[in-house]
C-alpha cells in the first residue's frame, strides 16, 4: 500500500515540513509538503536524505562490537550505572531528542544524581528571538555563517530580505560562502571584529541571523545590541532543549567529560562534535536509531526509534512548537520505554 | 474523439463532486469491476491547500478524493514509475501530469497497459502557502474558513464554510505577484488530450461534467461505467461544445502573451548565484529518471570549491539531457530552496526545440524520444 504522511524534517532547527512515501510500510522516499508554511515544499539536500537514517536503522543492539537483543543490552547498561559512582556517569542530552525525551531524560538524570550536559552547537537559548517572517522584512541583515548554504530555508528568507531591498552583511569562515555571493559587504574576519566593525550599522531595524560564534563572549555582545538576532542550531530541537536546560559550552563540556568514567549519549553524535579524546572515558554507552562516529567509539550501542517511528514536538528556531506524528509503526523502543526499563 | 455530458448516478458522489461527481464514479467503476488495483488521486490532508496523491484501493474511500484543489501542484509521474510500474491503476492527471507520464512511457518506465489517466482540464495551480496569503490579501475572507475553490470565468472562486462565494480576477492577482504558479500562467496545454477522456466543468451544464473521450479506452471506461449504473451521460449541445472550446482558446491566448514576454539572459540573471547545488530540481523532476547513474554524480562534478556552480556546468548537463522534453510543470521552480527559475530555462528550450521539430513533450505522438532524434543533434 502506497502511502504520503507528513512529518517534519530533523536535520536542523529551521523546522521544515517534509512528506515521506511509505510503501508497504516502509519508508522509501520524500515528497514537497507544499502546504507547509516554513519550507512551501522546498527541502535541502540534508531534509530530503534524512530517512536514510530510518533506512539504516540499526536491527541488533550492540555490545563490544557483537550483535546483542536489546533486553541484553539494556541489562549490560543498567550493572554499568549500578556500578557505578554516580558522579562519574553523565548523561548527554541532544536537540535530536523531542520535548517529551528531554524531560524524561532530564528526570532521569536527576533522579540518579547524574551529571546532565547538553551542547548547542556552543550557542545560547536567546529570550525574544526573530521570526523568519522578521529576517525577510529587515532592513539589514547581519549574517554569520553560510546559512544560505548550511540552513537554505532561513537562507531563503535572507534572499527575500535582499529582494525587499534590505542591505546583507555577511561573515563567513571560507572565500567560498555561498551567502556571500547576495551580499552587499562580506567578511572572513573574528565574530567579535564582525560585531565592532558593524556596530554602528546595526540599528533596531536589523536582524542578526547565526549558526556559529568562536567564542562565549560573542553571545553576550549580540545579546547586548539592540537588535532582534536568530541563532539557527544544528538540530531539530536543540530551541526546545534549551527550554528545558541550559547549554554548555564545548569548554565546559570537555570539562565534564574529563571527570567522565560512564557516558549515556541520547541521541546525540558528541563525537563528531567535540574535539575531544574519548578514550579517556571508561565506558561509553549510546541511544541511537543508527550509527554515527559517536556509536562507533561506543561500548554499548540500543537502538532507538527515529522521529518516524514515534509521535512528539520539536521548536524550531524562532521558537514554535511543532507536532509530528508516527509515519510507520515500529517495535524499536523509544528512549522513554528504555529509561522506564533502566529505572526498573 | 468524442465528447458527453456525465454525471453520478450516486448522490453522494454527485454532492461531493466539483460537477456531477462523474470522475469519482468512474474511478469507481474501475476499482468495483476490478479493472485496476488501485487509483492514484489527491485527498486533502489537513484542509484545502493540502492535498497530496493518495492510493486508494477500496471504492468507499473515493469520496475523499472528490472535488478539485487548485492548491495543491502535484506531480505524480515519479510516484507512477517508481512505486507503481506492476499495479494496473487508473490515475486523475493535469494536462502537465498526463505530458510526463506519457513521456515516461516512451522511455519505457511506466507500462501504458498497466494505466488509465482520467484527465483534469486545468488552468493552472496556485502554491498552497502563497495562496494562503492571497487569501488574506485580496478577500475579505480568513484562509482557514475556505472549503474550496476553483478558477472559472477568469477569476479565481473560494467558497466559505457558509456558502457564500468572493471571486478576484485572476489578471488583478497576478498583476501583484499571486494566482497561478509562473509556469501554469505560460501553459498552453490545458486539456489533457493524450488521456482517455479528459474532465472539465468547462461548457458543462451545472451538475454536469463536461468529458472529452480521446480513444477507445476512454470509450471503454464511459461505457463500462454507465452499464453498471454509476453515471447517466448525455450529449451536450453544440453551445456546450463551442462554449468549452472558447474557454480553451482564451486559456491558450493568455499563456501565449506570457510566452511572448522577453526575459532575461541567464548570465543577466542574479538568481543562478544562489544554487546551493543541492540538486532538488534534479531529483523532483518527472522527466528525470536516470537518477541512479546520474551525471551529475560523478566525481569531477563533485567539487565542493564550485558552490555555486555555474549555470552551463550544472543545469547544462540537464538542459541537454531532458529539456527536449520539459512538460513545464514548474516542480522545479517549487523545490527549489533558493527560489531559482529554473523551469523558465528548460521550457524556453522546449518551446525553441518546438519551434524547430514541432514536438511538445508528452503532447505529440513521436516514436522515439527527442534525446534520440536527429533533431536534437542538429537544434
Amino acid at each position: 500500500m502506497l502511502e504520503i504522511k507528513h512529518t517534519l524534517c530533523p536535520s536542523c532547527s529551521v523546522g521544515c515540513g517534509l512528506n515521506v512515501i511509505i510503501n508497504n510500510g516502509e519508508i522509501v522516499g520524500t515528497f514537497p509538503y507544499k502546504r507547509h508554511p516554513v519550507n512551501a515544499g522546498k527541502n535541502c539536500l540534508n531534509g530530503r536524505n534524512s530517512i536514510d537514517c530510518y533506512q539504516n536503522k540499526f536491527e541488533k543492539a550492540f555490545v563490544s562490537k557483537s550483535e546483542v537483543d536489546v533486553e541484553k543490552a539494556i541489562e549490560e547498561v543498567s550493572k554499568e550505572l549500578n556500578s557505578a559512582d554516580s558522579s562519574d556517569v553523565t548523561l548527554i542530552c541532544s536537540g535530536s531528542n523531542d520535548i517529551e525525551e528531554i524531560k524524561a531524560i532530564k528526570e532521569f538524570g536527576e533522579s540518579k544524581n547524574y551529571n546532565i550536559a547538553f551542547y548547542a552547537d556552543n550557542l545560547k537559548d536567546f529570550a525574544d528571538v526573530a521570526s523568519y517572517d522578521e529576517v525577510a522584512g529587515a532592513d539589514k541583515v547581519f549574517v554569520i555563517g553560510d546559512l544560505l548554504y548550511e540552513n537554505p530555508l532561513i537562507g531563503r528568507r535572507i534572499v527575500h530580505a535582499k529582494q525587499n531591498g534590505a542591505k546583507i552583511y555577511a561573515l563567513g569562515k571560507t572565500e567560498n560562502s555561498v551567502t556571500f555571493n547576495i551580499a552587499d559587504e562580506t567578511s572572513n574576519s573574528s565574530v567579535q571584529e564582525f560585531l565592532d566593525n558593524n556596530k554602528g550599522n546595526i540599528d533596531d531595524s536589523s536582524v542578526i541571523v547565526f549558526n556559529y560564534v568562536d567564542s562565549q563572549d560573542d553571545l553576550d555582545k549580540i545579546e547586548a545590541l539592540n537588535c532582534k538576532c536568530l541563532p539557527v542550531f544544528s538540530k531539530s530541537n536543540s530551541k526546545g532543549t534549551l527550554g528545558i536546560m541550559e547549554a554548555k559550552s564545548s569548554d565546559e563540556m570537555i570539562e565534564l567529560l574529563e571527570n567522565t568514567k560512564v557516558l549515556l549519549v541520547f541521541n546525540d553524535d558528541i563525537a563528531a562534535e567535540l574535539d575531544f579524546d574519548f578514550a579517556r572515558i571508561s565506558k561509553i554507552i549510546s541511544f541511537a536509531p543508527c550509527s554515527n562516529k559517536t556509536t562507533e567509539i561506543s561500548d554499548i550501542v540500543v537502538p532507538i526509534k527515529t522521529w518516524l517511528e514515534k509521535d512528539g514536538s520539536f521548536v524550531n528556531a524562532m521558537g514554535e512548537t511543532q507536532m509530528f506524528a508516527a509515519a510507520v509503526e515500529s517495535d524499536v523502543l523509544s528512549e522513554i520505554e528504555i529509561i522506564e526499563k533502566l529505572n526498573g | 474523439m468524442s465528447y458527453v455530458l456525465a454525471k453520478s448516478q450516486n448522490d453522494d458522489i454527485h454532492n461531493a463532486g466539483e460537477c456531477g461527481g462523474a470522475v469519482t464514479s468512474i474511478l469507481k467503476y474501475l476499482l468495483d469491476e476490478e479493472i485496476v488495483d488501485g487509483v492514484l488521486a489527491l485527498s486533502p490532508q489537513n484542509d484545502v491547500y493540502d492535498a497530496t496523491p493518495t492510493f486508494i484501493t477500496e471504492s468507499d474511500d473515493l469520496l475523499k478524493t472528490a472535488g478539485s484543489y487548485h492548491c495543491a501542484p502535484t506531480m505524480i509521474g515519479d510516484i507512477v514509475q517508481k512505486y507503481l510500474f506492476d499495479k494496473k491503476v487508473a490515475v486523475t492527471v493535469k494536462p502537465c501530469d498526463m505530458r510526463a507520464v506519457e513521456e515516461l512511457i516512451t522511455r519505457h518506465k511506466i507500462n501504458k497497459d498497466n494505466i488509465y489517466l482520467i484527465g483534469l482540464n486545468c488552468g493552472g495551480t496556485v502554491s498552497p502557502v502563497s495562496g494562503r496569503k492571497m487569501i488574506d490579501l485580496f478577500y475579505e475572507a480568513d484562509p482557514d474558513d475556505v472549503v474550496s475553490e476553483e478558477i472559472d470565468k477568469g477569476k479565481f472562486i473560494i467558497e466559505l464554510a457558509d456558502g457564500s462565494e468572493e471571486a478576484v480576477k485572476i489578471h488583478d492577482l497576478e498583476e501583484e505577484g499571486y494566482g497561478r504558479r509562473n509556469n501554469c500562467q505560460r501553459c498552453d496545454v490545458k486539456i489533457p488530450r493524450k488521456a482517455n477522456i479528459a474532465c472539465g466543468n468547462w461548457g458543462a451544464e451545472d451538475g454536469w461534467t463536461f468529458i472529452e473521450i480521446n480513444d477507445e479506452k476512454g470509450q471503454e471506461l464511459i461505457d463500462g461505467a454507465k452499464k453498471a449504473g454509476l453515471i447517466e451521460t448525455k450529449n451536450p449541445a453544440q453551445g456546450a461544445i463551442d462554449g468549452r472550446e472558447k474557454v480553451e482558446g482564451i486559456m491558450i491566448k493568455m499563456a501565449k502573451k506570457v510566452q511572448d514576454a522577453s526575459y532575461p539572459l541567464v548570465s543577466e540573471m542574479d538568481e543562478w548565484s544562489r544554487c546551493i547545488s543541492c540538486y532538488a530540481c534534479r531529483d523532483v523532476c518527472p522527466i528525470c529518471w536516470c537518477f541512479e547513474n546520474c551525471e551529475l554524480n560523478k566525481p569531477y562534478f563533485k567539487d565542493e570549491t564550485t558552490v555555486p556552480p555555474t549555470p552551463i556546468a550544472f543545469q547544462g548537463v540537464r538542459l541537454s539531457h531532458m529539456s527536449f522534453s520539459c512538460v513545464d510543470c514548474g516542480q522545479c521552480d517549487d523545490v527549489c530552496p533558493m527560489d531559482i527559475p529554473v523551469s523558465l530555462i528548460f521550457d524556453k528550450l522546449q518551446k525553441k526545440y518546438y519551434n524547430r521539430t514541432g514536438y511538445v513533450a508528452g503532447v505529440s505522438d513521436d516514436i522515439k524520444p527527442p534525446l534520440y532524434s536527429p533533431e536534437k543533434t542538429e537544434l
